[in-house]
Formats: C-alpha cells, structure tokens, sequence
C-alpha cells in the first residue's frame, strides 16, 4: 500500500511541469453523458472535464475532471478481489497486469441485482485527429461509491451459500491491477464534432464494480479471509458531449 | 440530437425490461423410475411468505444416484424461481438443483453427489434474484 502511495505521488509529480507548461496555453472543457451496455449489464455516465492543450499543434490533451457512474445489472458474478498477493502470482505495480492469475483462490460472488453509483476523480488524455474527430482515454483514480444491498451467492471452496446483505464497496482508488479498490470506471472513444458546442461520442468502456459480503468471507487455505469480490465488464456505448467555449 | 436521445432511452427501456423472466406454466409430468427407485425421504410443501405453493416432494435413491420430485405441483408464478435442498428454511447453506421447470405438474430433477439429508433437511422453491420464499418442504423418512 505504501508502495502504491508512493508511485501515485510521483506520477502526480512528475506530470506537475507537463500541466505547468501546458496551462500557458488554451483549454477544452466539456461535459458529456454516455450510457453503455454489456451482457445483461449497463451503466449511465455524467462526466466533466477540464483539459490542457499540450505541444506545439496543441493536438495532445491531458486534464482531469469528475464523473459520476451508475452501474446495474442483472445475477452477474464478482470474483475474489484480492489481496493481489492471493490473487496474483507477482504484485510489482504495474507489472501486476502481466502476472499469472492464482485461480485456485477465486471464489465468485453471484450478485442478483447489482446497482452501484460512483463520484470519482477522473485523469483525461485526448488527441485532436482532426477540426471533427478526436479519439481520448479517460480512467477513474479515487472517489467514493454507494448503491444497492441486496442478496449474492457466494459459491465457496464447494459449498453454496446465500449472502443477503451484499453492499457495495465505499472506497475507491485506482493502484494497478488487483492493488485497485472498489469501482472504477475507464473509456476509449472516439468523439465526432457536430458543430462548435455538441460532439457525439462511441465507447468502449472496461469497468470495475466491487462488491463487500457482510456475513459470508471467503476463508483461503491460510486461515486469512476476503470480503471483496469484483465484476469486470466490457461495455460499449453511446454518449453526448456538450463543450464550453469562451 | 433528439434521435440519438430516443435511441439511447430505448435502449435502456429494453435493458430494463430484460431483467425479469417469470417460470413456464405449462404442466409438465415427469417420472421417476419406481421399479428401481427407492424413495428415501418425503415432505409435503408449506407456502412461504412471498409464494404459494402446494404438493409433495420426494427423494428417490437408484443406483447410487439421487434424485428429487415433485409431485401435484403448484406454485404461483415469480420471476426467477429456483428449486433448492436447504440446511435453513430461508436458505443460508443449499444445492441448487436448477431452475424450477414448470409452476405445475410432477417434476424430477437430478441431486449431484451424496448431500447428508439429516443436513439439507428443507426443499425449497425460491426466487433467487429477490431472495423470496415461495415454499418450503421439511424432508423426513417415510
């Protein structure tokens, strides 16, 4: 954890000159709305951002904002999320997304009707392909969610059990990989220029969605117990974005 | 802009109204085997406070292999409805069994490996997206 703090504070560090330099030059704020859907899943997102044209063509964008996220869905399962240390076979930072999977720990959490909202801080990057198109990423890094309880089975070294008060996670914060806590939500999209105000956006979206168990854990082979369980979804989708000019 | 509105708002509508998916009603009347089954445990269903539910459960033994039916069948529709051998009459620790085939009629489904029915002492009809008990059954010797 303290590693994870660490990185994150240099990271932030480190792009303080780039975002320095950058405010000398002009800004793109927008605000849009995007609604995607995957298997038996959806979610609605309202977001704003507040970007730093970089570079001498001021095509690169990099900027941060904040989103709100409403995820539901229907009997989906959450897999055991974490600690990496069980779930992983390495937990370096970063290097974590090519670590093997240690699936003999994974347990699954089969939420009946998950619905979580999530307020996150969000880091942008964008890319100007031309005066109508532009392609961007965006990811969620902390911020704080709330949303249904409801039952889960969790489905546990063989035996089934039923879990009536899953909740989401409250806490969120991005740290790579399993080291990621509660919900997150990340973007690619394409953007396409209507006229000066409205764009319209295409999207995929890979979402993280935590759930807490209340009075079920999942107890691995060393006596040491999860609560936490993760549903990663693949989503696409369509959204508006209204940007504000001077 | 309205258009793209109207799709999107579709498009959730049907999201929506995707997620809730009630039993069939048609009677089904399966049978069990009675020459080389040997019932081992039966129970008569109670309703539970989300359901009605009327008949007879029975656990047959052949060959090694379980099995569970239900016999003069009936229970009012819900969504999601599941059949389920329980420990706990509001199941806490339960085998699945699988989706309940019909609101009507004599079903038979199969029982993976050996449960200790002096454990999973409770047939259930559950509704599982809602955590509802339509009914329960206490299992006992014949």
């Amino acid at each position: 954890m303290k590693c994870m703090i660490k990185i994150i504070v240099l990271l932030m560090v480190s792009s303080a000159p780039i975002i320095a330099q950058a405010q000398l030059h002009s800004t793109n704020r927008f605000a849009d709305i995007t609604g995607t859907v995957g298997s038996s899943q959806g979610t609605f997102a309202a977001s704003y951002v507040y970007n730093w044209k970089i570079g001498k063509q001021q095509k690169i964008e990099i900027g941060l904002g904040a989103r709100w996220t409403t995820y539901l869905g229907t009997k989906k399962d959450f897999l055991t999320a974490g600690p990496a240390e069980k779930t992983r076979t390495s937990t370096t930072p970063f290097l974590i997304f090519f670590a093997g999977q240690q699936e003999q720990n994974f347990d699954t959490l089969t939420v009946q009707r998950p619905l979580t909202n999530s307020l996150n801080l969000t880091i942008n990057l964008g890319y100007n392909l031309s005066r109508k198109w532009y392609a961007g990423f965006n990811i969620d890094l902390i911020g704080f969610s709330f949303g249904r309880k409801g039952s889960g089975i969790l489905t546990s070294n063989g035996t089934t059990t039923n879990e009536p008060n899953a909740k989401p996670s409250s806490f969120n914060v991005l740290l790579t990989g399993d080291h990621d806590k509660g919900t997150l939500n990340s973007e690619f999209f394409i953007k396409y220029q209507l006229d000066d105000r409205w764009a319209l956006k295409a999207v995929y979206q890979f979402i993280f969605v935590e759930y807490e168990t209340v009075n079920r854990k999942q107890t691995f082979s060393d006596g040491s117990s999860n609560d936490r369980f993760r549903n990663k979804a693949n989503n696409f989708g369509l959204g508006i974005a209204y940007h504000f000019i001077k | 802009m309205k258009n793209t509105l109207i799709i999107l708002f579709a498009g959730a509508c049907l999201f929506f109204n995707s997620c809730t998916k009630k039993t069939s009603t048609a009677m089904v009347n399966e049978m069990v085997d009675t020459t080389t089954a040997v019932l081992k445990y039966q129970g008569n269903f109670q309703k539970g406070p989300y359901g009605t539910v009327s008949g007879s459960v029975m656990i047959y033994q052949t060959n090694g292999k379980w099995q569970l039916k239900l016999t003069n069948f009936s229970t009012t529709n819900g969504p999601d409805l599941k059949v389920y051998l329980s420990k706990e009459v509001q199941p806490l620790s339960f085998i699945k069994l699988g989706d309940l085939k019909s609101t009507t009629g004599n079903q038979v489904y199969d029982i993976n490996g050996s449960p200790d029915f002096m454990q999973y002492k409770y047939a259930l009809i559950h509704c599982e997206q809602y955590n509802h008990l339509f009914g329960s059954a206490e299992l006992m010797m014949p």
